[in-house]
């Protein structure tokens, strides 16, 4: 793309794993936001009562991350200045009012609007006239007025910049509305439905990035849901029988893959046939000999309820491993897209195939690989969930079909492949899953929630996911 | 010349041979199908799905991968729109029911199209947030199951009659289409599914284009609506998946490219019938407690199966070009009405089930081997001349197809008005046959 294109051989190419600003005093500022930030929370953490080596964990990880956050914006800010100062402007643009209103439509639209909702509501639903409200609403227009502007200096990472802005924003405005939102057993329940969400993004992530789609997912979580708890009932030892079915779930995740690979533009179809049977064979197989059609009963491992519930424990801290689990996997899918050979090529295939397959990348070793690992990601999350809930059911995948391609969306990565990762997947999981927590909070049903999320989704995609016109694509 | 005027047809094959199979099947299995209650209640249950299929192929024809998730959710919100407002008293009569139910398809459609023309979002994008916002209102607009359907609609959904509105309706929506295709705006759409860009630079306003073809799906949603309030004579909130995910394998089924610019009404109309003929003839095996398991697998396995036979179909029609789809639906026609007839005229005197247990020799040889019934045409008492004159007739008939049948296929050329009129000709026979076996004669003025 253009990074290749730039002219300055110090910062050509993608920005490292650790970016470094070239000035000192803002590495200096950076470290100082960071840790009076950290500070806030420690604070914070010792006044909801929660254990000392937590809060210290936990500080100490918030440094880190902060740390990374505002030095990779700011290495983004002086790459990006650096180039506006060797363009040439010579554009004649109008001034005055008309060239403001040019330059600016869509942020003037955009406030307008949320202003006349605002006034709307307040006008209809007299328990909304409070001040929090309105600290929320100002909070609101500001993050869209900063949005808009600092958006535009982002050339990539821009969906993931908008996905982060929103992700404050929710935080601020929930922590305002909704009591006890940032309190330690709100936040785990976020983090633990975002890491089941996240894991079975992970397959749908990579095969985004090639430019396919896996709608077999939540049929595999509901199979595998159920597939896990009957053979634990049948006296299967329970690591054994762990193992069997994400094993299973890559070997469907290879069918997915060689099936999709010879009908290419159909992957929709074809994981949605393949899910279809998989969950149908699997409750079969499963009501054999049963009573109770579909519904499978047995016990649960203690360790496979430890691992996913809400009160498990991971080397004494109060956080269930699943979330553990997410992060590592996390870290490892983001680093390996990046720096692994492997990574590479699948943005390489994603981005352009034909010439991907000239420099003697194999399409078919990649696309399975993809599926395969869905399928293993997919099963991986059902047998999680099935700890979590201490009873097996197949409708447990159901919410996964679409939400796992919402969160690939709103993230940023395009579902025509090449652009996007891990990384933004996660921020949209985190956007879906605070969106969900705060119109709980507010009291709006199952139904409103979903409504609010497919309402939700266009806008976002609408700033960042745009295809070009016809014109300019002759 | 001969094959490319062959192939352009060609993934029908599938499709055919599969409804032969199936119909075969299920004509075998329950033998009440042959009736008039048997069809009529066939028309009603397919008819939904029928339509949503009709709505998809129009997009899909329409290319860029539209695949509009949402038709299931949408048919959903104009049923419970519909018997809402009913409930109200707001919307009562049959032509209002029709103006909002079409209207609400349409303007949803016509929404979804301005999105994708202006704000230029991936087509599975709109869709999907189609879907997740449809849905969640359904289940506002109505919570549960519940509510009446109009009154006038009452008799709709009773199934008693192959004659009923709900077959009125597809007609029309199937004609519709057909008389659409002889248009140059089919011509359009097809050329902007098959290569946007070539369409765009040849002044095919594509727009305008993309926007009609929504137009046509959002009818066509409204119609199947309509005919899902008259199945189930009341709202459901909960169908909508369910209804996507059986138009999209009945899409599928019917051979319709999900890349554009290749389908019709005949490939989604075959489809939606296969659909409904797998679920019937599932249905005729005892599953017990994992019927729906099986069924759902089934729609799996054969989803997956007619992807990859049509990826056969190319292979495979390069050695047999001489058969044209044409020639198979025929020839296939033929046999299955042979079958229906035997079954409709012999179950009179064989037990109507009970046959489940049977073994596959004993089920064959009382189903396929026996003797027909004396006197052919079951009531129909007819003299040694009446007898005559119809074999001679039948005998003429038949040369002249085969006769016409060489001549046309040789060159692969159309075959003309006299397919549909031989066609027309089976099925009113069809038709008599079953009005005489259901006691209905006198509907159709023949019989005993």
């Amino acid at each position: 793309m253009t990074e290749t294109l730039q002219p300055h051989p110090r910062r050509s190419g993608r920005i490292a794993l650790f970016p470094i600003p070239r000035s000192r005093s803002l590495i200096w500022v950076n470290l100082a936001a960071s840790l009076i930030i950290a500070a806030i929370g420690f604070g914070l953490g010792f006044g909801q009562g929660m254990k000392a080596q937590e809060v210290i964990l936990f500080t100490i990880i918030s440094v880190t991350v902060l740390l990374w956050v505002l030095n990779y914006v700011v290495v983004i800010f002086e790459t990006r200045s650096s180039d506006w100062a060797h363009e040439v402007t010579t554009s004649e643009e109008p001034r005055g009012v008309k060239a403001v209103w040019r330059a600016n439509r869509v942020l003037i639209i955009a406030m307008a609007l949320l202003l006349l909702v605002y006034l709307i509501i307040t006008a209809t639903v007299p328990e909304f006239r409070s001040v929090s409200n309105i600290i929320a609403f100002l909070v609101l227009e500001a993050i869209l007025l900063f949005a808009f502007t600092v958006s535009g200096y982002f050339a990539h990472g821009r969906s993931a910049f908008i996905g982060l802005i929103v992700l404050v924003a929710l935080i601020v405005i929930s922590s305002f509305t909704i009591d006890g939102f940032l309190s330690a057993p709100n936040v785990r329940a976020i983090l633990l439905f975002a890491a089941f969400l996240g894991i079975a993004c992970i397959g749908q992530t990579l095969v985004a990035l090639m430019g396919g789609l896996d709608l077999s997912i939540p049929f595999v979580i509901g199979a595998s849901n159920i597939g896990l708890l009957f053979l634990i009932s049948l006296g299967v030892p329970p690591f054994v029988a762990f193992g069997f079915v994400l094993i299973i779930g890559g070997i469907i995740g290879l069918v997915n893959g060689l099936l999709s690979f010879k009908l290419q533009g159909q992957a929709l179809i074809v994981t949605l046939g393949t899910g279809f049977a998989v969950a149908g064979l699997v409750q079969i197989l499963t009501s054999i000999g049963s009573q109770f059609s579909g519904n499978v009963f047995g016990t649960v491992p203690p360790w496979l309820s430890n691992l996913a519930a809400m009160n498990g424990t991971f080397l004494g801290m109060g956080v269930p491993p699943t979330i553990i689990i997410w992060i590592v996997l996390a870290i490892i899918v983001i680093v390996a897209l990046r720096y692994s050979a492997y990574g590479r090529y699948i943005y390489a295939l994603g981005g352009n195939r034909r010439s991907a397959k000239l420099i003697g990348i194999s399409e078919l070793k990649y696309w399975t690989l993809a599926y395969t690992l869905s399928g293993i990601f997919a099963a991986l999350t059902g047998s999680l969930l099935l700890g979590w809930s201490g009873g097996g059911y197949i409708g447990v995948g159901d919410p996964y079909l679409f939400t796992t391609l919402a969160a690939v969306v709103i993230g940023g990565t395009s579902l025509l492949g090449g652009y996007g990762g891990y990384g933004f997947t996660v921020i949209g999981v985190l956007v879906l899953q605070i969106l969900s927590s705060f119109l709980i909070g507010i009291g709006l049903r199952y139904e409103w929630q979903q409504f609010i999320f497919g309402l939700l989704i266009l806008p976002m995609v609408a700033l960042y996911g745009r295809s070009p016109h016809i014109r300019s694509q002759v | 010349m001969a094959e490319r005027s062959s192939s352009t047809n060609t993934y029908l094959l599938v499709p055919i041979l599969l409804v032969a199979v199936l119909l075969s099947t299920a004509v075998i299995r329950g033998p009440h199908l042959v009736s008039m209650s048997g069809f009529g209640s066939a028309i009603i249950v397919a008819a939904p799905l029928t339509l949503a299929t009709y709505s998809l192929m129009a997009l899909a024809v329409a290319g860029r991968a539209t695949v509009d998730l949402a038709v299931g959710p949408l048919l959903a919100f104009i049923n419970v729109s519909v018997v809402k407002l009913n409930m109200l008293d707001i919307v009562t009569g049959p032509f209002s029911v029709f103006l909002v139910a079409l209207g609400i398809g349409v303007l949803y459609q016509l929404l979804f199209a301005l999105i994708i023309i202006w704000v230029r979002v991936q087509p599975i994008i709109v869709a999907l947030s189609g879907f997740l916002a449809l849905s969640g209102i359904n289940l506002v607009i109505l919570p549960r199951p519940g509510g009446v359907a109009p009154e006038w609609m009452g008799n709709w959904g009773l199934g008693t009659t192959i004659f009923s509105p709900v077959l009125l309706i597809v007609l029309i929506a199937t004609a519709g289409w057909l008389l659409f295709t002889l248009t140059p705006f089919y011509a359009n759409l097809r050329m902007i599914g098959y290569d946007e860009r070539a369409a765009w630079t040849s002044g095919v306003r594509t727009n305008i284009v993309r926007i009609g073809a929504h137009v046509i799906a959002g009818l066509f949603v409204g119609l199947g609506a309509i005919c899902y309030t008259a199945l189930i004579a009341s709202g459901d909130p909960t169908q909508g998946t369910t209804m996507t995910l059986a138009a999209v394998t009945a899409l599928v089924l019917g051979g319709v490219s999900l890349t554009g610019g290749r389908g019709g009404v005949t490939g989604a109309l075959l489809g939606a019938i296969n659909l409904f003929l797998i679920g019937y003839v599932l249905s005729t095996f005892n599953f017990g407690a994992i019927q729906a398991f099986v069924t759902q697998m089934s729609y799996g396995i054969i989803l997956v199966l007619s992807l990859l036979l049509t990826l056969l179909v190319p292979i495979v029609g390069r050695h047999i070009s001489f058969i044209s789809p044409w020639a198979a639906f025929i020839v296939l026609a033929i046999v299955v009405s042979g079958i229906m007839l035997q079954v409709a005229t012999s179950a009179t005197y064989l037990p109507a089930e009970g046959v489940v247990g049977a073994a596959q020799g004993d089920l064959m040889t009382r189903y396929l081997l026996i003797a027909p019934a004396e006197g052919g045409f079951g009531g129909l008492s007819l003299s040694p001349i009446q007898k005559l004159a119809f074999g001679v007739v039948a005998a003429l008939v038949v040369l002249t197809f085969s006769a016409k049948l060489i001549m046309a296929e040789a060159p692969a050329a159309r075959m003309g008005l006299f397919l549909y009129v031989f066609v027309v000709a089976m099925l009113i026979l069809l038709f008599a046959v079953v009005a005489d076996q259901s006691g209905a004669a006198d509907f159709l003025g023949v019989g005993s």
